[in-house]
């Protein structure tokens, strides 16, 4: 009944969501205060309604209601209320009810912080929030239904996938569709601009923030993706081009690129045309990226199962493509250039390089992932594109990026005279060059030197700036120095936030290139007292541990690792996990010991005997935790880049003021 | 930065052909694109085994003799796709080669190719199925390909006059299940 | 002449009989596999790291644990044994399989494009944006901006940090 109930509740949405839009669109047309009005509330409705759905949902999985198939499906009576609760994303059509969740707390969050400020363009904007949850609804509806209930109650249900029963995996999904969700508000504001024609700053300014957040989301979910990966596949790595991998990686291209691009706007009111499209990229791949997880057109050992959603994606793509050119054709003559550039050595140029590079790997990426398709249907043949393509082409374009990232802060705006060409560049090339010049002696491949030398190079830069930065306050306000740096994080954050950014990206770009080019690594059977050595540590192997837990058998296979001067540095328990209901989907945990330097990685492939010999896969991974300090740090750096000061903002409408004439 | 003004006396001009140029690209590509997408979808749901007339077929016996599928017009031919590290395979092979020690007078012959494989592997469990009918390695998956098989074990049976007449995914467990398909492909007495 | 040789004849003739059978039994066995224990998992996963599973998708084959992966790594401890280099081993594979165990598309016909597009199409957008910078920049008479202050002392960086700072605010 409760159930019936849920469907009817999302149907309820789908209608009060349709209406927002017609309302959305024609109130922001006809300026016409009250069907506005509707349209903020038709938000709040869709939400509420929503969040009751999802509630309904959540009640059913936590109480084993186990005559709805998606809880039949994804939940057991012996699995923990934790993972209960997080199987609400675990499927298709939960994890399409979570998506529409997060996009309607999304939208409620926007109209709420907006219902006083940006009155021309916010009824767009929540026409295409609502347009996005109509389409997600309608496949909840007629595609994907959560409450999808049998006659009968079975007494248990089939449990939820072992490799989900894992906290990161849990984390990886909500933060994802955090990031992704949240790209539809820029997108929201750029038709919003369009429509309203009110295509200068006001939209760039207010859409940084929006974009700021999602894509630190974004950011989170896919190193949060990775760190499961190598913590838990284990195969020593974290990254393997997966499609569902490379569909989260590319609205993360293009939002990147974007969050440059708008500050050229900002500066100098030119590529108003390219961040439109720009933006419009992401948004389509993000909705590309979501198709690709679950239609079934590529294969991946991520994909969702197959399901109908398929036909309806394509239609919703095919009205994302045709509606906004549509709209951007007709506007065009409104997005010239204000000013120009003034010069290839400046900070402008250094952007738009940014941009060709990020767009370039992001065409590339999509081109790779999609190319096993493209040649399955034309030629017959089945084609695989993996990590070698996607290294070979993406490596080298990746290091000019970073290299442009370090160039970048070096140059001015408009253009950087000779003499402060030579000023900034002379201490991060000497630091790049002495780093180059170190790293051949470790290995005879060029490419990890050249890589080292260029992350030197940047660090170099944005060490620079910051002492620059805090040299400059103290001559003119006589701090000391941590009063410095802190004024200078909070009197401009964007900038130094960003430079906190960066850091954080170059320390993810030396744990990859630790772990792409210095990885050790050797396969051993042992049997208990005997020891492997391997890149100066010394491992015994101990002996075979049981454990039982709720719905599976943990084997462990404990080891004891020495370091060369045969100090006990720690005790490693690589674990088989067997799971009760799904014996031929076994999980592994990776046994790990991590430093700065390095990481100490065993995986335990099998055993005999009970024990009386094992077989391990051991790694010794350098620097790979340095991803994930990275991955705090860019987090760190985009709230304090993103962090609301009381600045005073000359495009807000003081509410009485809407329906004024010349707005 | 000021804000453009929908009053700003800045009319649409008409289109340059540079800009057409540029507005058919930016339609036509992605619309390409969302093609292949759901040709893709199309045949994800169907999967495109063949059918009708039985797709060329020549294979090298793991002894070097060549078979080829035009040669054996005339006669009920069975193509059984099986590989050694293929479990549920197991559970016919002694069912396949019983039936073509009975049958191999009938103007039936049974053929194996065997599927993304090892030559080692593969002759050890020949000996261990004692199977004598014509096996060999589908080398590249060309004619797996050409089949559009999407798994092992998949069996079809071939008619005399090169029609495919039933695929079987999956073992074929029973003497009747499978002399049911022998029927529908023997020789006609003359 | 007959009759006496046939005891011998008979002997001659049963052992001629024995060694026909002896030598096709010998053909019937399987040649022996040459002996692979000397070869360490280490070598074959070298090699393993280089190829790509077949049945999976983009799943390298020495973490692949499909029982088809494990005989792939067998042949490869057994051609390790025969003497052969990495090279052959992996060309040996694709003929076996095709070049989808090399985990990119081959360099040939049809899949040449996969390679070549994304070069076009960076070299492409390179192209657009140099000529697009070149036609902005407008020639200058012989204002240039202020941003060249030939000092490097504090104060006129300061200066400098404090006008751009401003901008952002």
């Amino acid at each position: 009944m409760l159930f019936n109930i849920g469907y009817l509740i999302l149907v309820a949405a789908l209608v009060l969501a349709g209406f927002g839009v017609v309302v959305g669109f024609a109130g922001g047309q006809q300026r016409n205060q009250r069907l506005v009005q509707s349209s903020f509330h038709a938000v709040y409705a869709v939400a509420g309604l929503v969040g009751i759905a999802a509630v309904i949902l959540w009640y059913g999985l936590l109480t084993d209601q186990f005559q709805l198939t998606y809880v039949w499906n994804h939940s057991e009576r012996a699995l923990s209320n934790f993972y209960k609760f997080s199987a609400l994303w675990g499927g298709q059509a939960g994890s399409l009810l979570f998506w529409t969740l997060l996009l309607s707390l999304y939208s409620v969050a926007l109209a709420l912080l907006n219902r006083r400020q940006h009155q021309v363009l916010m009824p767009y904007v929540n026409a295409v929030m609502l347009a996005t949850s109509f389409f997600f609804l309608i496949l909840l509806v007629f595609s994907a239904n959560p409450f999808k209930q049998v006659a009968f109650i079975p007494a248990d249900g089939q449990g939820l996938n072992p490799l989900l029963q894992n906290y990161w995996m849990v984390l990886h999904p909500v933060m994802l569709y955090l990031g992704y969700v949240g790209l539809a508000v820029p997108f929201a504001f750029a038709v919003g601009a369009l429509l309203s024609k009110r295509v200068g700053n006001e939209w760039v300014r207010t859409v940084r923030r929006w974009t700021l957040i999602p894509w630190m989301f974004l950011s989170a979910g896919i190193l949060m993706g990775s760190q499961w990966a190598y913590m838990e596949l284990g195969w020593g790595g974290y990254w393997a081009w997966d499609p569902v991998e490379n569909a989260s990686l590319l609205p993360w291209l293009t939002a990147t690129a974007f969050l440059h691009s708008i500050i050229i706007q900002e500066q100098r009111g030119i590529l108003k045309t390219w961040n439109v499209v720009l933006i419009w990229l992401t948004y389509f791949l993000v909705i590309l990226g979501t198709f690709t997880t679950r239609s079934g057109v590529l294969q991946s050992v991520h994909a969702f199962a197959i399901s109908d959603v398929g036909p309806l994606f394509l239609g919703f793509m095919i009205i994302i493509v045709f509606g906004f050119l549509w709209l951007l054709f007709k506007r065009l003559y409104l997005l010239k250039d204000e000013q120009s550039i003034d010069s290839y050595s400046s900070r402008e140029a250094a952007f738009l390089g940014n941009n060709w590079l990020f767009v370039s790997i992001t065409f590339a990426t999509l081109w790779g992932t999609f190319f096993p398709m493209f040649s399955e249907i034309l030629t017959g043949e089945r084609i695989s594109v993996a990590a070698p393509f996607f290294n070979k082409v993406n490596g080298p374009l990746f290091l000019l990026l970073f290299l442009l990232m370090g160039i970048g802060p070096l140059l001015g705006w408009r253009r950087t005279g000779m003499k402060a060409l030579r000023q900034q560049f002379t201490w991060p090339l000497i630091a790049g060059v002495v780093m180059g010049v170190a790293a051949i002696f470790l290995s005879p491949n060029p490419w990890p030197s050249i890589g080292l030398a260029v992350c030197a190079f940047a660090t170099a830069t944005i060490v620079q700036e910051f002492v620059r930065g805090v040299l400059a306050r103290r001559t003119t306000n006589n701090e000391n120095v941590l009063v410095a740096m802190g004024s200078l994080i909070r009197r401009n954050g964007r900038r130094y936030g960003g430079y906190i950014v960066h850091l954080g990206m170059v320390m993810i770009a030396v744990a990859i290139i630790g772990n792409e080019f210095f990885q050790q690594t050797t396969n051993v059977t042992l049997a208990p007292g005997t020891k492997v050595e391997l890149g100066g540590y010394e491992l015994t192997y101990v002996g075979l541990e049981t454990n039982r837990a709720s719905n599976r058998t943990e084997y462990g296979a404990r080891l004891i690792v020495h370091d060369s001067d045969g100090k006990m540095v720690g005790s490693l328990l690589p674990l088989r996990n067997i799971y009760d209901k799904t014996p031929d989907m076994p999980t592994s945990e990776v046994g790990l010991r991590t430093t700065l330097l390095e990481d100490v990685y065993v995986l335990l492939n099998g055993w005999e005997g009970g024990g009386s010999t094992a077989t391990f896969s051991i790694y010794i991974n350098p620097l790979t935790v340095w991803m994930w300090i990275g991955g705090l740090m860019l987090i760190l750096g985009t709230l304090i880049a993103s962090w609301p000061h009381p600045v005073k903002r000359t495009t807000s409408v003081p509410s009485g003021a809407v329906a004024v004439a010349g707005d | 930065m000021t804000d453009t003004l929908p009053d700003v006396p800045v009319e649409s001009v008409p289109a340059t052909k540079a800009v057409l140029i540029w507005r058919a690209v930016f339609v036509l590509i992605p619309l390409v694109f969302i093609v292949f997408l759901a040709m893709r979808l199309g045949t994800a749901k169907s999967e495109h085994r063949a059918e009708g007339l039985a797709p060329p077929l020549e294979f090298t016996t793991f002894e070097g003799e060549i078979i080829n599928l035009d040669d054996l017009r005339g006669q009920g031919v069975v193509v059984n796709f099986w590989a050694s590290w293929c479990d549920p395979c197991r559970e016919e092979a002694a069912l396949l080669e019983k039936t073509w020690q009975r049958e191999m007078e009938n103007g039936i012959i049974f053929l194996g190719l065997d599927y993304l494989d090892q030559e080692p592997a593969a002759k050890a469990y020949l000996v261990e199925f004692d199977v004598t009918y014509p096996n060999g390695p589908d080398l590249r998956s060309q004619v797996a390909r050409r089949y559009g098989i999407q798994g092992v074990p998949e069996t079809f049976f071939i008619d005399p006059e090169g029609k495919i007449v039933d695929i079987i995914v999956g073992p074929i467990t029973s003497q009747a299940q499978m002399d049911n398909y022998l029927d529908k492909i023997r020789p006609k007495e003359k | 002449m007959k009759i006496r040789f046939i005891p011998f004849i008979r002997i001659l003739f049963s052992f001629f009989l024995f060694l026909t059978a002896f030598s096709v039994a010998l053909a019937q066995t399987p040649t022996p596999t040459p002996d692979t224990s000397a070869i360490s998992a280490d070598q074959v996963n070298a090699v393993a790291r280089g190829l790509w599973c077949p049945l999976c998708s983009g799943v390298r084959l020495d973490v692949c644990e499909l029982k088809a992966c494990d005989q792939m790594k067998e042949m490869i401890a057994i051609k390790l044994a025969e003497g052969a280099s990495e090279e052959e081993i992996k060309t040996y594979f694709a003929e076996q399989y095709g070049p989808q165990v090399f985990g990119q598309p081959p360099t040939e016909g049809f899949n040449w494009l996969a390679w070549i597009l994304p070069v076009v199409g960076l070299l492409g957008g390179g192209i657009f944006v140099w000529y697009g910078i070149r036609r902005m920049i407008r020639p200058q008479p012989g204002v240039t901006a202020a941003q060249d202050a030939p000092s490097a002392a504090a104060d006129d960086y300061s200066q400098k940090l404090e006008q751009e700072l401003s901008r952002y605010d």
